[in-house]
C-alpha cells in the first residue's frame, strides 16, 4: 500500500463552488445521467480480457489473433515480438493490442515505424479496421502534435526529426519488419534503443535469420538483460544459431517475449491452396528460334544468354527489346550474328503462353484473376493481348506511386477482371477478394513465389485459392519447375525456412545461385545434376535444422 | 453495452434540443442545431466563414443507424466503439460534469429540501494492467448521512433546474469543501483496507526487470549508463503501481426528506 502512488485530481470541488457562486451553468438531469452512463459503459472492470473486441464488432478475429493479443498484453506486459508467419495477420494482432491499450487509457502517444512503402497501408488499416486515428508525417508539422503517427525509420532517424522524436515520451512504439534492425552496430538499432517507450511491439516474419546474436539484439530492445548482457551471451552461446533449438532454457526465455503462430498450428488452411503446373509447348517456329538463340549465344557471355532465353519464354517483346539493345551496343563484338534472330523473333506468331492464358481465363469464367510476370514488356503485351480477346485488365508495377496503386487496386476490384503485376508490384498489396493466380513466369527464388501467393492466400481469404504455374516444356523453365519447385516440395514445409536455410548454407541470393548454375553448366545434363544437388542440400539442411522449430516461440 | 443505443441517442439529441425527424427500425434521423453541429460535425471553417458573412448558417441533419441489419444506405452506422459514438460519449463526459438540481415535488404545503452533495468517482488501478471501479456517493449536508450507490437511488426521482412550488431549501450545515473531503476520506479508507495483489505483482515484476537491466549494463561505460537511466524510467513508467482518482461528475441535489 505504501508503494502505491495515489493521484487525486482536486480541481472538481473548486469549479463546482465557483459555479454555485455564479449560479451555473449546470447540466440538466438527463445529460448528467447520460454522462454517468457514458462513463459506466467505457470503464474497464477487469484487469484481464480484451475489451477491444466489444469495440470492434465488425471485425472477425481469428482465435490465434485474439490469443496473441492477450498474451502480449497480459503475460508479456506490452513488450513483445510478434513473429507469425506471413499472412496470419500480424498487423491485425498489433492493431488489436493498440486498441486495447487505448481503450484502457494506458496509451496515448504512439510511434509506428514501418517500411516507407507500407506507411499508407498502415494508416488506412488502423483507421478503417480499428478506428485508430493514425496519421502520416507531414513536413513542417511538429512531431509532438501527433498522437499516433506512422512513418519510416529512415525519416524518423534523420535530423532534425531524430532529436524531436527522442525528446518525446512515447507510450508505445511499434516496428514493422523488425528483422531489419537486428544488427546492434547499425544507426537504426541505436536509434530504436534510444527511444523513450513504455510498451514496444516488434513485428517480423523471419525472427531468426543468421545468428543467434540477432535474436539477442531484438530481445534486448524489449527487455535488456533478459538474455544476459552482450559478453555473457556470446560466451555462453557463441555465434552459432543452431543452439536455440538445442538449449531448452534459452528457448523458454525467448518464448517469454515472442509469439510465433504458424499456418500449421493455426489451421488457417481453411482456404486451401490448389497448385497446378500448366505445361505449355512452344510452336515449332518458337522452338526453332529458342534453339537458335541458345546456339548462337555460345560465344557471348553466358549471363546474357540465360537472360535472353528466359525472356523468350516470357514474350517475344521482352526478348526482342533486350536483344536489340544488346545488338546496338558497339562494345559487344560479333553482335551482327544476332540480327537474323532478332528478325525472326519479330515475325513469330503470338506467344504460346499468352494463348494459354486466354484459354485459361475463359475457362475460369467471371472470376478475378491476378497474373504475375517478371517482365514489363510481357506485362504490356499481355494487357494488349487480353484486350484483343475482350478481357479487361489493369497493370500494376512497383514503380507506381501509392495513390496510383490504390487506384489500380480499386479498378481491379470494381471494373477489371484481371490484374497484371510485375514482381515489385506484389509487395504489400492485399487482394483477398481474388482467388485465382497465374504465374505467367516463375521467379527463380521460391520465397518470392510464396510472397506472390501470400497476396491472395492470407488472412481474410474465404475461398480456396487456385494457383497456376506456367512453364514451357524443353526450355530452362522446365528445369526450374521440375528441379526447384516440384523437387523441393516447397509448398509443404521448407518455404517458411528458406531464408534461414540459405543463411545456414551461406548462400546470399538464391536467384544468384540458380543463375550461376545455369551459366556455368555446359550442358542440360549438367544443369539438371547441379539443380538437383541444390534441392537436395536444401532439403537436408531443413531436416537437420528445423525439426524442432515448431516448438520455438509459442 | 449497458444502454440501449437507439434510445440513448434519441435522449441525447432531445436533451440538446435537436429535432428528431424520425426514428424507425433503428434508423435515427435528427436535425442538428448550431451548437450540436459545432460540437459534432468538425467544420469550424464553415462556421467561421458563415458568421463572418453575418449569416445564420445551416446545421446539418444526421442519420445514425443502430440496427446493424438495416438496409438503409444513407447514413452512418453507429455502434459501440465507432468513432461517432466515442465522440458523443466524450462530449458528454467533458461537458456534463457539474449540476445543481431540485427534486420535482408536487406539494400543497411547505416542504423542506435537504442539500446533498453527490459525487461520482472513478478509481483506476494502474500497474502491469489496469482496471476501473466506479463509486457514486451522496452526502447529506445537513445531517452528515452518507449513501453509496447514490445515482441508483436518484433514478426513480425527477429533477429540474428550478425549485418546485411550496418548496424551500435548508442552508447546509456542512461546508461544501469539508463534505467533499469526508467523501474522499471514505474512498481513501476503502483503498487502504483493500488487498492490492495487483500492485504487489507489478512491484515484483518491476524489481525483476530492474535487476535484469542492471546486469545488462554491468561494467559498461558512463555514456551507456545514460541509456540505462532512460530504461529505468521506462520501467517505472510501465510497472510502478498507481491509483488514480477522478471525479466523473457531481453537484448539489436538493431532495425532499421523505
Amino acid at each position: 500500500m505504501k508503494n502505491i502512488d495515489i493521484i487525486h485530481e482536486t480541481s472538481f470541488i473548486d469549479t463546482l463552488e465557483e459555479k454555485l457562486d455564479q449560479d451555473g451553468p449546470f447540466s440538466s438531469w438527463e445529460l448528467f445521467k447520460m454522462a454517468y452512463d457514458a462513463e459506466l459503459t467505457t470503464i474497464t472492470k477487469d484487469f484481464h480480457g480484451l475489451r477491444a473486441l466489444e469495440f470492434l464488432p465488425h471485425m472477425n478475429f481469428l482465435p490465434h489473433q485474439i490469443e496473441t493479443a492477450k498474451q502480449a498484453i497480459e503475460e508479456m506486459n506490452g513488450r513483445a515480438i510478434l513473429a507469425d508467419e506471413v499472412g496470419l495477420g500480424k498487423t491485425i494482432e498489433a492493431g488489436l493490442i493498440l486498441k486495447e491499450y487505448m481503450i484502457r487509457g494506458l496509451v496515448k502517444k504512439i510511434l509506428i515505424l514501418v517500411p516507407a512503402s507500407l506507411v499508407n497501408q498502415w494508416v488506412k488499416e488502423l483507421n478503417e479496421k480499428f478506428f485508430i486515428p493514425a496519421a502520416t508525417f507531414r513536413k513542417h508539422y511538429p512531431w509532438d502534435q501527433y498522437d499516433i503517427i506512422v512513418t519510416s525509420i529512415d525519416t524518423a532517424k534523420r535530423s532534425p526529426h531524430r532529436e524531436a522524436i527522442l525528446d518525446i515520451n512515447y507510450d508505445l512504439i511499434l516496428i514493422d519488419e523488425a528483422h531489419k534492425i537486428k544488427n546492434h552496430k547499425t544507426k537504426n538499432y541505436e536509434f530504436v534503443r534510444a527511444l523513450k517507450k513504455k510498451y514496444c511491439l516488434l513485428l517480423t516474419a523471419t525472427p531468426v535469420q543468421n545468428q543467434l546474436i540477432e535474436i539477442f539484439n531484438l530481445v534486448s530492445i524489449l527487455k535488456p538483460g533478459h538474455l544476459g548482457n552482450y559478453e555473457s551471451f556470446l560466451e555462453k552461446y557463441g555465434r552459432d544459431r543452431k543452439k536455440i533449438n538445442q538449449d531448452v532454457y534459452l528457448k523458454q526465455l525467448v518464448q517469454k517475449v515472442m509469439v510465433r503462430n504458424t499456418r500449421k498450428d493455426t489451421m488457417l488452411d481453411n482456404a486451401k491452396r490448389h497448385i497446378e503446373t500448366v505445361w505449355v509447348d512452344f510452336t515449332p517456329e518458337e522452338y526453332e528460334v529458342y534453339n537458335e538463340l541458345d546456339r548462337t549465344f555460345q560465344p557471348f557471355s553466358s549471363f546474357s544468354k540465360i537472360t535472353f532465353l528466359r525472356e523468350l519464354c516470357s514474350s517475344r517483346e521482352a526478348c526482342f527489346l533486350s536483344l536489340q539493345k544488346f545488338a546496338n551496343d558497339e562494345e559487344n563484338q560479333g553482335r551482327e550474328v544476332l540480327l537474323p534472330i532478332i528478325d525472326k523473333i519479330g515475325q513469330l506468331p503470338h506467344h504460346a503462353k499468352a494463348l494459354r492464358v486466354v484459354e485459361l481465363i475463359k475457362q475460369i469464367g467471371d472470376e478475378k484473376v491476378i497474373i504475375f510476370t517478371e517482365y514489363r514488356a510481357s506485362q504490356l503485351y499481355l494487357q494488349w493481348y487480353l484486350q484483343q480477346h475482350g478481357i479487361t485488365s489493369v497493370p500494376f508495377r512497383g514503380g507506381f506511386k501509392r495513390g496510383k496503386k490504390d487506384w489500380m487496386k480499386q479498378l481491379f476490384k470494381d471494373k477489371a477482371q484481371v490484374l497484371i503485376a510485375t514482381e515489385a508490384g506484389g509487395e504489400g498489396i492485399n487482394l483477398q477478394f481474388c482467388n485465382y493466380m497465374i504465374n505467367y513466369d516463375l521467379p527463380w527464388n521460391p520465397m518470392r513465389l510464396e510472397q506472390r501467393i501470400g497476396r491472395i492466400h492470407r488472412y481474410g481469404q474465404e475461398k480456396d485459392v487456385y494457383i497456376y504455374n506456367f512453364a514451357i516444356r524443353h526450355t530452362l523453365e522446365e528445369h526450374i519447375m521440375k528441379l526447384l519447385y516440384e523437387k523441393i516440395a516447397l509448398f509443404e514445409k521448407v518455404i517458411g525456412h528458406l531464408d534461414d536455410i540459405l543463411a545456414e548454407l551461406n548462400i546470399d541470393s538464391f536467384e544468384g545461385e540458380v543463375k550461376a548454375i545455369m551459366n556455368e553448366s555446359s550442358s542440360t545434363g549438367e544443369v539438371k545434376i547441379k539443380l538437383d544437388n541444390l534441392a537436395s542440400i536444401i532439403q537436408h539442411t531443413h531436416q537437420n535444422t528445423f525439426q524442432e522449430e515448431s516448438h520455438y516461440g509459442n | 453495452m449497458a444502454i440501449n443505443l437507439n434510445s440513448f441517442l434519441e435522449d441525447y439529441f432531445t436533451a440538446h434540443h435537436c429535432e428528431i425527424l424520425s426514428n424507425q427500425d433503428g434508423v435515427l434521423k435528427v436535425q442538428l442545431n448550431e451548437k450540436m453541429d459545432r460540437a459534432l460535425m468538425n467544420r469550424p471553417f464553415y462556421w467561421h466563414y458563415i458568421k463572418k458573412m453575418g449569416r445564420d448558417g445551416d446545421p446539418m441533419p444526421l442519420t445514425l443507424i443502430t440496427n446493424q441489419d438495416s438496409l438503409e444506405e444513407q447514413g452512418e452506422r453507429i455502434h459501440f466503439g465507432s468513432p461517432r459514438l466515442q465522440q458523443i460519449l466524450n462530449h458528454l463526459k467533458e461537458h456534463e460534469r457539474y449540476t445543481r438540481l431540485f427534486e420535482v415535488v408536487h406539494a400543497n404545503e411547505n416542504t423542506a429540501l435537504h442539500p446533498w452533495l453527490v459525487v461520482n468517482i472513478k478509481i483506476s488501478y494502474i500497474g502491469k494492467l489496469k482496471k476501473d471501479e466506479v463509486f457514486s456517493i451522496g452526502l447529506n449536508l445537513i445531517n452528515g448521512i452518507m449513501k453509496t450507490e447514490m445515482m441508483d437511488s436518484l433514478l426513480d426521482k425527477d429533477f429540474q433546474a428550478q425549485i418546485s412550488d411550496y418548496c424551500y431549501t435548508i442552508t447546509p450545515l456542512i461546508k461544501l469543501k469539508s463534505g467533499y473531503n469526508r467523501i474522499f476520506s471514505v474512498i481513501n479508507q476503502y483503498i487502504h483496507d483493500t488487498e492490492h495483489e495487483w500492485a504487489k505483482e507489478s512491484l515484483e515484476e518491476l524489481e525483476t526487470e530492474v535487476d535484469l537491466l542492471k546486469h545488462f549494463y554491468e561494467g559498461d561505460r558512463d555514456e551507456d549508463l545514460d541509456q540505462m537511466e532512460k530504461e529505468l524510467q521506462d520501467l517505472n513508467e510501465r510497472y510502478k503501481p498507481k491509483i488514480q482518482l477522478k471525479v466523473i461528475n457531481g453537484g448539489i441535489f436538493y431532495l425532499s426528506t421523505k
